[in-house]
């Protein structure tokens, strides 16, 4: 009575590419919204168990694309087994079915008769039934991956366009899905799925009729002028640029962001050089390069020996019959630029660069902490501090001080607010002042960035320095630490700066007392009287962001959170004796005394936490009754004097290793002495010992919270 | 798809403007214009502003004189101008070819496409004074800024729905290209039969003045009360519910301010303060408004093809 289940299909593997056509895309958001989708959609369909090849993903100012290589054309087909009632309570003594046999089929969808009969070990039968729940197909699917990919795109700012609630990165025009050579039905922001992608805005702006997935690419490029590939457009501009420049006789600067930014700027890029007039060459180069990169995206060109050349190349995205009018409409733009730059700079030496001090009491660096010039009062005091620590030259870090902000009220800084510092260097120099104070000028704002360098000279290193902290004493004094991915006042970048500065170039700096004075000098009513709180909370952050330091950037240190918590307990006051503690007890803790004294400081530790009274107590040497604590005791005494000298001296290893000896006698004592004994004067003698012992442990880092 | 011809390129900044209209007008806009009131940018035309405001279906467009203070140059800045003009068009709802009309308005201008190169730039507007942003571009033609282009997401608070799209072209600068000259002054006016006029000739007196008024001698004390007497003014006519009136004090208090900033009379934290009061201003004017036009059944809302005297349906 039962028939063999259908076997499993075997699914069918063919390309799939999605196309969304949209108005022009954000530049800078367009390659992580490319790779976005692309990993969305890769996901989602790994999730709903549909099998597939490559991923690869295109993306031009007007379309987001993904080509899934070789999609199954239906989830994979699950073979279902049930077993129902035993055939007598499924059938009634005459053989007719019973209301629990009828039920069962019913609950598997088929027929009574249309099922099996299976036996136990103990001979028994029962119904049984056999079938294949069909995977459901890539064509229903995926229109509800996509939609889902697409809503989970990090867009920072969703809009709407015309009357439709539908909401993307900016309003899209065609929806393009082919599964093979077949049309995906589907709807998506309001669009219907169809199998027409279309060319270049104005060299080829019919539809494009896409016949199978893997012809895509090719078709674009060679009927509708659009270069889809991000990579390939990147190698194609860079290729194009290059060639240009060598026929120019010069060399090309092409950073990766600003290569990034027109490639996502263009569908069919044509580069053209253009030129401006040589007299524009003598302003500075940082100026030159801020209006021809960052103000008009262009290539900026240099000769052999490193100067920049009066020439320029733009990424067209149009291949013109009359190239002299895009050449000529960009020269006729970047020239007026130009002359308002070099008017900035003949201006702004009029005036010496201290003269403008004034002009900083009238830009508010923020309502409560006052203006750039009480700011700069605050550098200056800060940073004198810091040289004197350090033994750099403290007239010259008063001097930079004042200057370092100056450059806020230049013509030219209001113009190209990315040049600060860079232009307070040039003025300084050409006011005369030394060159150590200029550099440090110019230097101040460093590292602007993850992986930016730091300051190439010691005055650099202190007047960056004194800013950062300034910074960070002030924002926290009122309020504004960051939290969760909102820091906007680049604190956490601040106190990376400071980390990195103080490790990499080794400065012997109390931090703690340097905050202290950073907030006291906040000009806010109870500054004082909060500043040693504001300093500990500060250090707290600085903490934190040195913990991540060394977990996540350098691995091979071996310091773990364990570890670095053990350091963090003693609160060293320099980040180089934080890092020697570090350094010292990451080699201390792998030899097996390490761990054993881990473990004996854990015990110690346990102990004290539930007599607490202990911590305070002297030893009595008289008290100590039995043999294993006075020997404790004797070498603990012995051993004293020389721990505090090593730890005074920085040589942690060395303190590990005399206190490592008395790992015997810990021992002794743990196995032999009861420290709970029922008389209390014997037992505080006890936990006195122990105390001591703890502490002197503790001079260097809480071993108690090592692993052991 | 209709293929817009290219058209003669305009000679004279007049004829920019007419070709402008023409080019709107046959898409139906409303050629409206220039506000009576001092302003910043097309924007606050009443005619973009509180049109952009509710439901009804709205298109329009026209030149407007704007005014910013702190860009006088007391006429020796060949390209700053604290007077000039913006070419404004907004059209409600956003039409799904709103980038195509206004690339074939280039076309009318005599810009061909396939010759130029024209580019969108991410570009993205926010007014804090106005409450409002949107999302969209700013215009390059061979590398020049020569429009902004924006869908409204939020006004005077309020979410657009629908969205209108808007289109503000800088006519100095399209003009300056046109006719291929290095300054503004140089621009030609007119040249007709009674002569050829400049830019210059038609308003570089009044940059030189201006700006004199704007940076030395506009009276700091009685345009802080003036910005008082506007708010006020302001909220009264708010209380009777008279949005428009109410609209035109709104753009006087922000008027001020900008002269006041000009002046250098603004602390930083006092501008904040100075934004987030004409803020509320727009924002209570945008409600007011959309209450007044609701009360009116949005008017507007009538099949395109009724005629201007069948009765509305109640709604």
């Amino acid at each position: 009575m039962s028939q063999p289940p259908p076997a499993p299909r075997r699914a069918e593997r063919r390309d799939f590419l999605i196309e969304l056509g949209t108005e022009e895309l954000p530049p800078k958001a367009l390659r992580t919204l490319e790779l976005a989708f692309a990993e969305e959609l890769r996901a989602r369909a790994h999730q709903a168990a549909l099998h597939f090849g490559e991923v690869e993903s295109f993306a031009t100012p007007r379309r987001l694309a993904v080509l899934i290589r070789r999609l199954a054309s239906h989830q994979p087909d699950q073979r279902i087994e049930r077993r129902g009632p035993s055939l007598r309570a499924s059938f009634d003594a005459a053989g007719a079915p019973t209301r629990a046999g009828l039920a069962f089929a019913q609950s598997v969808g088929v027929a009574l008769d249309q099922l099996g009969t299976e036996r136990d070990d103990k001979g028994n039968e029962y119904l049984r039934f056999e079938g294949l729940k069909q995977g459901a197909a890539a064509m229903s699917l995926l229109p509800a991956l996509i939609q889902q990919s697409l809503d989970a795109l990090p867009i920072a700012r969703r809009m709407r366009w015309g009357d439709s609630e539908a909401q993307f990165v900016r309003p899209v025009h065609w929806l393009l899905m082919l599964y093979g050579s077949q049309l995906v039905s589907a709807s998506i922001l309001g669009l219907p799925a169809g199998g027409s992608s279309f060319g270049h805005r104005f060299m080829a702006p019919g539809p494009l009729r896409i016949a199978s997935p893997g012809t895509y690419q090719r078709l674009l490029q060679r009927r509708g002028k659009v270069l889809a590939g991000f990579q390939m457009r990147s190698d194609t501009i860079r290729a194009q640029v290059e060639a240009i420049a060598a026929q120019l006789g010069g060399r090309a600067l092409i950073t990766e962001a600003l290569l990034e930014e027109v490639t996502a700027l263009v569908e069919w890029p044509v580069a053209i050089a253009g030129q401006f007039e040589a007299r524009f060459l003598s302003l500075p180069r940082e100026v030159l390069i801020a209006v021809l990169q960052h103000h008009q995206r262009y290539f900026a060109l240099e000769d052999n020996a490193g100067n920049l050349l009066p020439r320029f190349i733009t990424i067209s995205n149009i291949e013109s019959p009359m190239p002299e009018l895009i050449r000529a409409g960009n020269e006729r733009v970047v020239r007026p630029r130009l002359a308002d730059a070099q008017f900035f700079w003949q201006q702004d030496r009029k005036q010496p660069l201290a003269a403008r001090l004034m002009g900083l009491a009238a830009v508010t660096f923020q309502a409560q902490l006052g203006s750039q010039a009480q700011r700069t009062t605050r550098i200056e005091a800060l940073g004198a501090a810091i040289a004197a620590s350090i033994g750099a030259d403290v007239a010259a870090s008063r001097r930079a001080a004042q200057l370092c902000k100056c450059d806020l009220v230049s013509a030219m800084v209001g113009e190209f607010p990315e040049l600060q510092g860079v232009m307070g260097r040039y003025y300084a120099l050409a006011d005369g002042e030394p060159g150590a104070v200029a550099e440090a000028i110019g230097e101040h704002y460093l590292p602007r960035g993850a992986g930016d360098a730091l300051p190439g000279s010691t005055l650099g290193d202190v007047i960056a320095l004194a800013d950062k902290l300034d910074t960070l004493a002030g924002i926290f004094a009122i309020g504004h630490k960051p939290s969760g991915t909102r820091d906007p006042f680049g604190l956490r970048r601040a106190a990376i700066g400071i980390l990195r500065i103080v490790l990499e170039h080794r400065l012997e700096l109390d931090l703690v007392a340097l905050l202290e004075r950073a907030a006291a000098l906040q000009p806010l009513a109870d500054a004082g009287a909060r500043a040693a709180a504001s300093a500990a909370e500060i250090y707290d952050f600085l903490l934190e962001r040195l913990r991540s330091q060394y977990l996540e950037r350098a691995p091979e240190r071996g310091v773990s959170t364990e570890l670095f918590d053990a350091v963090l307990a003693a609160r060293p006051r320099s980040l180089l004796d934080f890092d020697a503690r570090l350094a010292a007890l990451a080699r201390f803790v792998v030899r097996p005394e390490g761990l054993s004294l881990a473990a004996a400081n854990k015990r110690i530790a346990n102990i004290l936490r539930k007599s607490p009274a202990g911590a305070d107590l002297k030893v009595d040497p008289q008290r100590l009754r039995e043999e294993p604590e006075r020997a404790l005791y004797g070498a603990l005494e012995a051993l004293r004097a020389g721990v505090l000298a090593a730890i005074a001296e920085r040589q942690y290893a060395g303190a590990l290793e005399l206190l490592a000896t008395l790992k015997p006698a810990i021992d002794h004592f743990f196995e032999r002495v009861l420290v709970n004994d029922p008389d209390y004067a014997l037992r505080d003698n006890r936990l006195a010992l122990l105390a001591q012992l703890r502490a002197l442990f503790s001079g260097i880092a809480d071993l108690s919270r090592l692993p052991g | 798809m209709k293929t817009q011809k290219i058209g003669p390129k305009p000679r004279t900044f007049q004829q920019l403007i007419f070709t402008l209209q023409q080019y709107w007008s046959n898409c139906g806009c409303v050629i409206a214009q220039p506000y009576d009131k001092e302003v910043g940018a097309g924007t606050f035309h009443t005619a973009t502003f509180l049109r952009a405001i509710g439901p009804e279906p709205w298109s329009a467009a026209y030149v407007q004189p704007s005014r910013r203070p702190a860009d006088g140059r007391y006429g020796e800045n060949p390209y700053r101008l604290q007077h000039y003009y913006q070419f404004q068009v907004i059209i409600k709802p956003s039409p799904p070819d709103l980038i195509e009309l206004y690339l074939d308005s280039l076309r009318a201008l005599g810009f061909d496409t396939r010759l130029n190169d024209v580019r969108l730039v991410e570009d993205n507007w926010e007014s804090p004074t106005l409450g409002a942003w949107g999302l969209g571009w700013e215009i390059w033609l061979n590398g020049m800024e020569i429009t902004q282009f924006t869908y409204f997401q939020q006004v005077g608070g309020l979410e657009c729905r629908p969205v209108s799209g808007e289109i503000s072209y800088g006519l100095e600068r399209l003009a300056m290209y046109l006719q291929g000259v290095e300054s503004v002054f140089d621009v030609v006016w007119t040249d007709g039969p009674r002569g050829r006029l400049t830019y210059g000739d038609v308003f570089h007196q009044n940059e030189v003045e201006q700006s004199k008024y704007d940076f030395e001698y506009a009276d700091t004390a009685v345009l802080a009360r003036h910005f008082d007497e506007h708010e006020s003014a302001c909220n009264a006519l708010l209380a009777v519910a008279l949005p428009l009136p109410a609209y035109e004090q709104v753009l006087g208090a922000s008027h001020s301010f900008n002269l006041l900033e000009a002046r250098g009379a603004i602390s930083v934290t006092e501008r904040a303060r100075y934004i987030l009061r004409v803020r509320t201003l727009a924002r209570a004017v945008a409600q007011a408004y959309y209450a007044s036009r609701e009360q009116l059944g949005f008017p507007l809302l009538r099949p395109p093809d009724a005629s201007p005297g069948a009765i509305e349906a109640p709604r």
